[in-house]
């Protein structure tokens, strides 16, 4: 079992994102948590739009910023290992489409989680400074950039 | 060379013939529509003699979000079980390093591991079995159980009987232990014993090695060839012997890892073409030939194309017409692979060059290997005589690798003999015409029951798309309950929506076993 077996795709983790149906799936995997946050009694409606807006936030960060490498053995010896997924997407090649989708849809959860706190201060201030975690470092500038040495290896 | 007329008779039509590709039959792979040739009535005719249908259908979307929805519980359920794997709430099976290597740096980076550590292994059992007999069109498997959710197995000792094999590259039905047929083998073999223990160049080259290699010769209709011992060495041996720094490669996306690993030693520089798509290669023969090598300018030394006959993991047939245009028109040379399509398409089985009734001479470099069709180990690379001398003196493999061992050589010799009908009876023909239709059956059957099959009609390779991550180890599971043997395969091997089962369909099965299979 290795990779690259039956095609001569380095990284098949560049092209996931832009796999047929990534992107309903993430759409309907972000509709479901707001609907399972919005059936829990204590939550009032703006509460669960911010609950939505960060846990979101959080996980993108995590999964796309945080986690580095790849989870099977590439043969591209090792250049993928200290990147990230966003960096790794379409190999560095930036404004692809998957790019521009996935960092438009946390700016759109954020109006939505505006809109619906009411423009609340509490609520906004959570709901920007977790946007603001997620879109810093999609920005080109800071492809492969870390920051005080955090994640560096 | 090539008959005059059927090339100028290309040159003249393929622009328009280009122009009907995009307007009608769509764009690339994998988008829905059927890349079928026989809708551009006029245009066809010259190049392609009959209709070249293919499909790559793509599964509704809901079975594509089921598939990423697989793949997502997986992967947390994977975090999970590492975090208790980690705090020590669950026992660690893989193996570690000692206590006293704990603080060195680590040699791998665990987070590599994860898809085998957790998704890999729930479903180990369906892949490395044992087998038992000869892998004719049915085997005997060793049973194996496993205790631990498949970190560790144990033979039960009992031996599963006629197992129906739909695994094994075995398109003719060669494999076989009848003693009758492979009489002369144990001829040679009590002759000239099992082993060599030389290379080519020095004491290697034996009177079987010289025969072999004028039959292979006139089996494709070629000047000369020459045999190597090993399929996959014959490619990544032989690529770097014929290019090099200034070459440049042009190789198909889902090329075998044999090719691109000779293409990767060779120190070319290689480009990418998407799978079979002819627009493609073109617009980077035009770009190759424009620009030259990257910042010199320089025109390339050379230019070769390199492709297969028959994919096998898509069960697609190369587009041989266009591609040979394509290189006359642009001065390069073309490689063609014929690991699987050899004895197994073609109206006599002399492979694509005969399925699409051209010359051998249009192919520079034709290369195949006898595994698959002749039941037996290694490749050929076979052309023109000046090709085939440079390469018995250039060869990697002839320098240094051992050359084919006497009683396959003869295993081929008789296999080949009997396709080309020189022993006297039909039964070579006759092979070849039950695996095609053997072909034709199963895949009809499959897609009457409403299977996505992808690849040619034509194509003894038939992948059956399964796309979730669970249905690999169910499906592998349930036919091995029914007694019939499947190839799965998933991610990262295929891209990650379209995990397959793999049939390959042989000569020697009967009906029935094809009923069987398709009912199951």
């Amino acid at each position: 079992m290795n990779v690259g077996v039956a095609h001569s795709e380095v990284n098949p983790n560049t092209r996931v994102m832009n796999s047929r149906g990534m992107w309903l799936t993430y759409g309907l995997g972000v509709g479901m948590l707001h609907v399972v946050l919005l059936s829990i009694p204590f939550f009032s409606v703006p509460v669960a739009w911010t609950l939505t807006n960060v846990i979101h936030n959080l996980g993108m960060y995590v999964f796309l910023h945080a986690v580095k490498g790849t989870p099977f053995e590439t043969p591209d010896q090792g250049k993928a290992r200290l990147l990230t997924h966003w960096e790794q997407l379409d190999y560095g090649v930036q404004f692809t489409s998957s790019r521009k989708f996935f960092t438009i849809s946390p700016i759109i959860l954020y109006f939505l989680a505006s809109f619906y706190t009411k423009y609340d201060p509490t609520h906004f201030i959570l709901n920007t400074t977790s946007l603001l975690t997620v879109l810093i470092p999609k920005m080109p500038q800071l492809h492969g950039v870390r920051i005080f040495g955090i994640n560096k290896y | 060379m090539a008959n005059p007329s059927a090339v100028c008779n290309g040159h003249l039509h393929h622009h328009h013939q280009k122009q009907n590709n995009l307007l009608k039959s769509g764009i690339y792979k994998k988008n829905g529509i059927t890349k079928g040739m026989k809708k551009n009535g006029i245009s066809n005719g010259t190049l392609y003699k009959k209709t070249f249908i293919e499909h790559f259908e793509q599964a509704p979307m809901y079975v594509a979000v089921l598939t990423f929805l697989g793949f997502g519980v997986g992967t947390i359920f994977g975090y999970l079980r590492d975090f208790m794997r980690a705090w020590g709430l669950e026992k660690r099976n893989i193996a570690e390093e000692r206590e006293q290597q704990k603080d060195f740096v680590p040699l791998y980076q665990d987070f590599e591991n994860f898809y085998t550590r957790n998704l890999y292994m729930r479903i180990r059992d369906n892949w490395n079995r044992p087998i038992c007999s000869v892998p004719g069109p049915q085997f005997d498997l060793m049973e194996r159980v496993t205790d631990d959710y498949n970190w560790t197995f144990r033979f039960t000792g009992r031996i599963i009987k006629n197992v129906i094999n739909m695994g094994s590259y075995n398109y003719l039905g060669f494999a076989e232990t009848d003693v009758n047929a492979l009489k002369t083998v144990t001829i040679e073999l009590q002759k000239y014993g099992t082993g060599i223990c030389s290379t080519r160049q020095e004491m290697g080259t034996l009177d079987k090695h010289i025969e072999l290699e004028k039959l292979v010769a006139k089996f494709l209709g070629v000047e000369d060839a020459m045999v190597f011992g090993m399929g996959f060495a014959t490619n990544s041996m032989n690529i770097p012997a014929l290019v090099g720094k200034g070459c440049l490669i042009l190789s198909d996306e889902l090329n075998h890892t044999s090719l691109v690993l000779g293409a990767r030693l060779s120190g070319a520089t290689i480009r990418i073409f998407k799978h079979n798509n002819m627009q493609s290669l073109e617009k980077l023969l035009r770009d190759a030939i424009i620009y030259g090598q990257p910042r010199s300018r320089r025109a390339w030394r050379k230019i070769i194309i390199l492709v297969e006959g028959i994919y096998s993991m898509e069960g697609s047939i190369v587009r041989l017409p266009e591609i040979v245009s394509l290189k006359k028109k642009y001065k390069a040379y073309l490689y063609l692979d014929e690991a699987h399509s050899i004895g197994a398409v073609g109206a006599t089985g002399r492979g694509v060059v005969e399925y699409f009734g051209m010359s051998p001479d249009d192919v520079d470099v034709l290369m195949g290997t006898f595994t698959k069709s002749f039941g037996a180990a290694g490749g050929y690379i076979a052309g023109k005589k000046d090709l085939v001398d440079f390469l018995r003196t250039h060869s990697h493999s002839a320098v240094y690798a051992t050359s084919m061992c006497p009683p396959v050589a003869e295993q081929i010799i008789r296999a080949m003999k009997c396709l080309m009908g020189l022993d006297g009876t039909t039964q070579g023909l006759q092979r070849v015409r039950q695996l095609g239709k053997n072909t034709r059956y199963f895949r009809r059957r499959l897609h009457e029951m409403g299977f996505i099959i992808y690849g040619n009609d034509d194509s003894p390779v038939v992948p059956l798309l399964l796309y979730m991550p669970g249905k690999i180890g169910a499906f592998a599971r349930r036919m091995l309950g029914k007694n019939i043997g499947v190839v799965v395969v998933g991610f990262p091997a295929t891209p990650i929506t379209e995990s397959r089962a793999r049939f390959c369909v042989s000569a020697a099965h009967t009906r029935e076993m094809l009923d069987t299979v398709s009912t199951a």
